[in-house]
């Protein structure tokens, strides 16, 4: 059987559609099977709630009088670039307030942008005939000022290595915090809830896909950096990190709930970002898809003691593995952690449901495909004839 | 049988009295030391007390005659459920297993009669809602 994007919008619109979750249609897949899952679900809803470093926000704040073209810019003491027209700025998630304190920076002040709060813009200026202002003092807040919009590079990436420690010290990392002799393993993907595990060749999802973002709305801008094909695969999903997205979306309409400054200790600052995408369940293939579960989702076990781009996996570890809480390691019990927060993933993928059950979120074709092949380049240091 | 958890302070002069000898023999605790720490200052030390209620309570006041503060530790961490995501990041490094997670709702839960207040999970947390509680 085979549905259209225009069968099921028409279906949302009536309020007629039949949408369940990743985990949810699960059930279904397994009581049922694919063939008559396919005839009763029209969508099927995906979330994870994770780390995501990659992510940032643009900002306009309308002209000040007399205007000024904001060179050095800071908010909250946090730097915002200054590189842009007079009034516009992106203020990275990663950036700290200061090298000694690594608890606050942009991730905060764009939560705390979200939560309705105060932000304390500073700049200054050359001056110039256009713009003869040299400096300026005052807050913003999402009322005062104009755009406001998150522009991320890099999200929700399909799978990730899974993180342990072999060397006799605590390591303090973007994977948390990993204890000395193999003491624990983090992971940090969603498995089942993940958006891009549940249309892994991408087929549904493309540029101009709308997308629950941050307790708002989303959409999918272009192909993720680091965005790759050719990461092996183990049940039609690969086995580590391999595609991503860049997304964009209005910092208006998003919540503190989904949109949470996150500081892993002596490593840096992160952004806890909620995102969820509806896959169409345009037939049998597309439900195949939507039909894997944490046991057949597999993920890279790294040593992260080893500081190189070229770690060995150890082993992989299914998400089932992980998710029960101790995974076997070398003949000894290991604990695990996750990263992302499935209990969120759940509440994006159940808030998404309600979305488009209520006639609210209609689905969106794809304007153009993401790539289907494309490797991952590493940096060497090289000579300026060697690059050409 | 009780169990509660006490945290002791003591100054230098009081470091060379045999406090728990005293617990043991003439209260019959069953006294499992968490944590304890000297210096010139004086000493902290962090001990569960096992037994009789009305010997532990005994204990504690043969204690308090002896100068020793008393302070009894019912949670040692606070989380602030606003903050916290429910992520997991605190589960795998807690050596005690206060940080449990309910497969079912897929919350973190902190069980704060397991805790022993050693502070891994604070530097932990990445959203910052766990702290020492005051």
């Amino acid at each position: 059987m085979k549905r259209t994007y225009e069968e099921i919008n028409r279906k949302i619109e009536a309020k007629d559609a039949v949408v369940m979750t990743a985990e949810e249609v699960l059930e279904l897949i397994a009581s049922k099977g694919i063939e008559k899952a396919t005839k009763e679900v029209d969508v099927v809803t995906t979330g994870t709630f994770g780390a995501m470093c990659s992510s940032g926000a643009f900002l306009n704040f309308g002209h000040s009088e007399p205007p000024i073209k904001m060179q050095h810019i800071s908010l909250n003491g946090v730097a915002a670039y200054g590189g842009l027209a007079a009034v516009d700025t992106y203020i990275g998630a990663t950036e700290l307030r200061n090298d000694e304190d690594m608890s606050y920076g942009g991730a905060h002040v764009i939560e705390e942008l979200v939560a309705g709060k105060a932000v304390h813009l500073k700049a200054n200026s050359y001056c110039s005939d256009c713009y003869p202002r040299k400096e300026i003092d005052t807050f913003i807040s999402l009322k005062t000022i104009n755009q406001a919009y998150l522009y991320n590079p890099r999200n929700i990436y399909q799978n990730y290595g899974l993180a342990t420690n072999s060397s006799d010290k605590t390591l303090y990392t973007y994977m948390g915090k990993l204890l000395p002799h193999y003491g624990n393993v983090t992971y940090s993907s969603a498995g089942q809830l993940s958006p891009l595990l549940n249309d892994p060749l991408l087929r549904t999802i493309g540029i101009g896909t709308r997308i629950f973002m941050g307790g708002g709305i989303g959409y999918v801008a272009w192909e993720g950096t680091q965005y790759k094909t050719t990461t092996p695969t183990k049940n039609g999903v690969p086995v580590g990190a391999a595609r991503s997205l860049a997304l964009i979306g209005d910092l208006r309409g998003m919540s503190p709930e989904f949109v949470r400054a996150l500081n892993f200790q002596k490593y840096g600052l992160s952004l806890g970002l909620g995102i969820g995408v509806p896959i169409p369940i345009l037939d049998e293939e597309m439900m195949k898809c939507v039909s894997i579960r944490d046991d057949q989702i597999y993920a890279p076990l790294l040593d992260y003691s080893v500081a190189s781009r070229n770690r060995k996996p150890i082993k992989d570890i299914s998400y089932a593995d992980l998710r029960s809480g101790c995974i076997e390691l070398y003949g000894k019990q290991v604990r695990t952690s996750s990263l992302s927060s499935y209990y969120k993933a759940r509440i994006i993928a159940g808030r998404l449901k309600k979305w488009i059950e209520a006639g609210e979120f209609t689905l969106t074709q794809a304007v153009a495909p993401l790539p289907k092949e494309r490797s991952q380049k590493p940096l060497e240091v090289m000579s300026k004839e060697d690059v050409i | 049988m009780a169990k509660r958890k006490f945290q002791l302070s003591f100054t230098p002069d009081l470091v060379n009295e045999p406090i728990t000898y005293r617990m043991v023999k003439d209260y019959d605790l069953q006294i499992n030391i968490l944590r304890a720490e000297v210096n010139d200052v004086g000493g902290k030390m962090l001990i569960e007390m096992q037994g009789k209620a009305d010997m532990i309570k005994k204990s504690v006041e043969y204690l308090k005659e002896s100068k020793v503060e008393v302070r009894e530790l019912k949670a040692y961490v606070k989380k602030d459920e606003d903050r916290c995501t429910h992520c997991g990041a605190c589960i795998s490094i807690c050596p005690v297993e206060a940080m449990c997670m309910d497969q079912e709702t897929k919350m973190v839960h902190y069980l704060p009669e397991k805790c022993i207040a050693c502070g891994t999970c604070i530097d932990a947390c990445p959203p910052a809602a766990i702290a020492f509680k005051i």
